[in-house]
């Protein structure tokens, strides 16, 4: 089946690269082969098949490939990134098992299976928390970030498991429906770091590179948030049962996220705080979506999320460019960085059009669909102005960035690629000369293409609207592994022997 | 009531209060290995073979991984915050709170011993130390008591789901493992959480580097 092929291929490749991490070299260049070839395995999943295991399975769908195929795409434009602004050895075998992770949580059939997998998954990320030169603060924060991931497995744990019964002799009231939907949003906010249970994703922000906060804290929860919206639309939508008090509770984290994330992004003076906060703001949307306990809000919050992991990475990207061609991550410091860096400036503006989106694209609509599902009258008026303050930060990025410089450290066309001609004897270590003499532009230009993607996903390429209206993996599709039955071979009835 | 399970119910109990409460590291680790290998057996029915074989596999690659990184002459950790007979007495009456609110409303396909060992499991990390690797601890056992009341509501889970079981347990396992070694490099000897926040310096810490840190 072709999505155990892609599973394969990204655990190997994450295993090997974490198996040569003494070799950073090897480890890198591992990893950025394993990434191409996740993109090569997502792009040939085959969305309608299914393996059925015991009473359980996995199946492939249309939105599966696209999440796996933009997410490998995303995870190698950060790990190339990354690898010329800075970061850590273990970032690309980090990216892969995710990636990996993700596949799986998004193929199982059944949710009980699922949330394990996507909590698995999230703890991969501890590797990218370790800082060389301070093991015990990288460790605190890597064990606060474990305390996260775990706390929100066990409540969807529990929550799964609750529904995943036969609940026709219930006796139980409705408050016990109640917690357990509470339960299992509760888990999706805290692994996305939503506000108030904020504390571990912004200490994380302190540690992980740029170029993998959005693995982190976009793409490895978003699979638990996909799982999650189709236990709720199956498992509770459906019921007859007041379930106000819990909702009000989720439409106050979302709201929350997304108000309060742009404010703590706009008044922060370091980028990757404000990517952080930009990740909870663009996420709280994603727990809005769990609030509307509508069917309707199915299709628009899985176009959402696949804009929401795209547009997070290439922000994520222009701020690993930033520094590698200003060094600083100061936002007072890099005034005129605008002025100065022309592919950096286009790329700033396809992340503001693709996460701030205006009437008639595809985000935007998606956006606006699930805040008027969720909320009523002037409430959702609100919310929706309210989705808009990404602009604040925006603006301020840009106001300071047009700004006249008041330092020079490069030369006014640093930003330009730097390529001397090739030596033919030392082609090695003309290489070499070459990527260290470009790391700013490299940089930059994976910041414009994951702009470019985050555009076009935005606008509805990829057919990912059509995807994400498609239905959540089943074992009803036909399989590859279960031929049919003929007739003939059918055991004949027999008549009861029962008294 | 089945006479064995109540006997692997007192195990995971007893395993669960040791990995709460022992100051010596490799006895916690030792007591929470208890834990994790007979949580999978508390099921009726027991898993099939396979399914358990990988259960326990994943248990005990989780213990190995905290075993290898608790190397060092009688590591200690902080223990617990209230002695082992509190642990102990709270372990007890979650167990009773549990087997009382078996199904939580509706009837259940899984035995009600599960759901008292899933509830004393899930209370003790509450009360727990304070340091990386007895969080670390506690959060494998609140998984495990997760995982246990998994088992008391929904029945003995099918072989897939046992398999995404075992790797989670591993992968928790590992990291709690790899986060405990990191938390040593600096040469002091105990797990304590760091009292100072690494801060990415904003000039260029990261820019331009040698290569992959």
């Amino acid at each position: 089946m072709s999505l155990v092929v892609f599973v394969v291929v990204a655990f190997t490749s994450a295993g090997l690269a974490l198996g040569l991490r003494a070799r950073p070299m090897a480890t890198a260049s591992l990893g950025l082969v394993g990434l191409v070839a996740t993109v090569l395995a997502a792009v040939a999943i085959d969305p309608a098949q299914a393996v059925v295991v015991g009473h359980s399975g996995l199946a492939t769908t249309s939105y599966l490939r696209i999440f796996l195929i933009l997410g490998s795409l995303v995870g190698l434009g950060l790990t190339v990134a990354g690898l010329a602004a800075g970061t850590r050895r273990d970032a690309a075998a980090v990216t892969l098992a995710i990636l990996g992770a993700s596949g799986l949580t998004l193929g199982l059939v059944d949710p009980r299976a699922a949330v394990l997998v996507a909590t698995a998954g999230g703890l991969f990320g501890v590797l990218v928390t370790l800082v060389p030169t301070d093991g015990r603060a990288g460790a605190t924060i890597g064990i606060r970030e474990t305390r996260a991931v775990v706390v929100a497995g066990a409540l969807a744990i529990a929550a799964t498991a609750w529904f995943g019964r036969d609940l026709s002799q219930l006796a139980a009231q409705p408050v016990v429906f109640g917690l357990a939907y509470l339960a299992f949003a509760i888990a999706v906010a805290i692994r996305f770091g939503a506000i108030p249970f904020h504390l571990w994703a912004a200490r994380l922000t302190d540690v992980v590179p740029e170029t993998s906060l959005p693995i982190l804290m976009a793409l490895a929860p978003a699979s638990l948030a996909i799982v999650a919206l189709a236990w709720t639309d199956a498992s509770v939508a459906p019921l007859l049962v007041d379930l106000d008090p819990a909702r009000a509770i989720v439409l106050a984290i979302a709201i929350a996220s997304i108000v309060l994330a742009s404010v703590a992004a706009f008044v922060q003076d370091d980028l990757e705080q404000v990517l952080g906060y930009s990740i909870v703001g663009d996420a709280g949307v994603v727990i809005l979506a769990l609030a509307t306990l509508d069917p309707e809000a199915w299709a628009p919050t899985r176009t959402w999320i696949l804009v929401f992991i795209v547009a997070r990475s290439s922000f994520a990207a222009w701020t690993a460019g930033i520094r590698a061609g200003f060094w600083t991550g100061r936002v007072e410091d890099l005034r005129g960085w605008a002025r100065r860096s022309p592919v950096l400036s286009v790329a700033f503006a396809l992340v503001v059009i693709a996460s701030v989106g205006f009437p008639g694209l595809v985000s935007f609509e998606a956006r606006t669909s699930i805040v008027e599902l969720a909320l009523d009258g002037p409430m959702a008026t609100l919310v929706l102005l309210g989705t808009l303050a990404p602009l604040a930060y925006y603006g301020r990025l840009l106001w300071i960035g047009l700004a006249r410089p008041d330092r020079i450290l490069e030369p006014i066309d640093a930003w330009r690629p730097r390529i001397s001609p090739p030596d033919v004897t030392a082609m090695r270590r003309w290489l070499r000369t070459t990527w260290n003499a470009n790391r700013a532009f490299s940089t930059a230009s994976v910041a414009l293409l994951l702009g470019v993607l985050a555009v076009a996903t935005s606008a509805g390429a990829f057919e990912a609207p059509a995807a994400a209206a498609g239905l959540p993996p089943s074992l009803s599709i036909p399989s590859e592994d279960v031929a049919p039955v003929a007739s003939g071979d059918l055991p004949e009835p027999q008549e009861s022997s029962a008294p | 009531m089945n006479p064995a399970l109540v006997g692997v119910a007192l195990a995971v109990v007893v395993g669960a209060v040791v990995a709460g409460s022992a100051r010596n590291a490799r006895s916690a680790i030792l007591g929470l290995v208890v834990t994790m290998v007979a949580a999978p057996v508390l099921a009726e029915p027991t898993p099939a073979p396979l399914a358990l074989a990988a259960r326990l596999v994943g248990a005990v690659l989780a213990g190995y991984l905290l075993w290898i990184a608790t190397r060092g002459d009688r590591l200690q950790t902080q223990g617990s915050l209230v002695g082992w007979p509190t642990e102990a007495f709270l372990a007890i009456a979650a167990a009773v709170v549990g087997f009382g609110s078996h199904g939580l409303g509706a009837p259940t396909d899984g035995p009600p011993l599960a759901a008292a060992a899933g509830f004393a499991l899930a209370v003790l990390p509450v009360v727990t130390g304070r340091d990386i690797l007895r969080i670390g601890l506690g959060l494998c056992l609140l998984l495990g008591g997760a995982l246990l009341v998994r088992v008391s509501l929904g029945g003995t889970p099918d072989a897939l789901e046992e398999l995404m079981t075992a790797g989670l347990v591993a992968t928790l396992g590992g990291a709690v493992a790899i986060l405990a070694v990191a938390a040593r490099t600096d040469g002091r000897p105990g797990f304590e959480l760091s009292s100072t926040t690494t801060r990415r310096s904003s000039h260029g810490a990261n820019a331009h580097p040698r290569g992959p840190r």
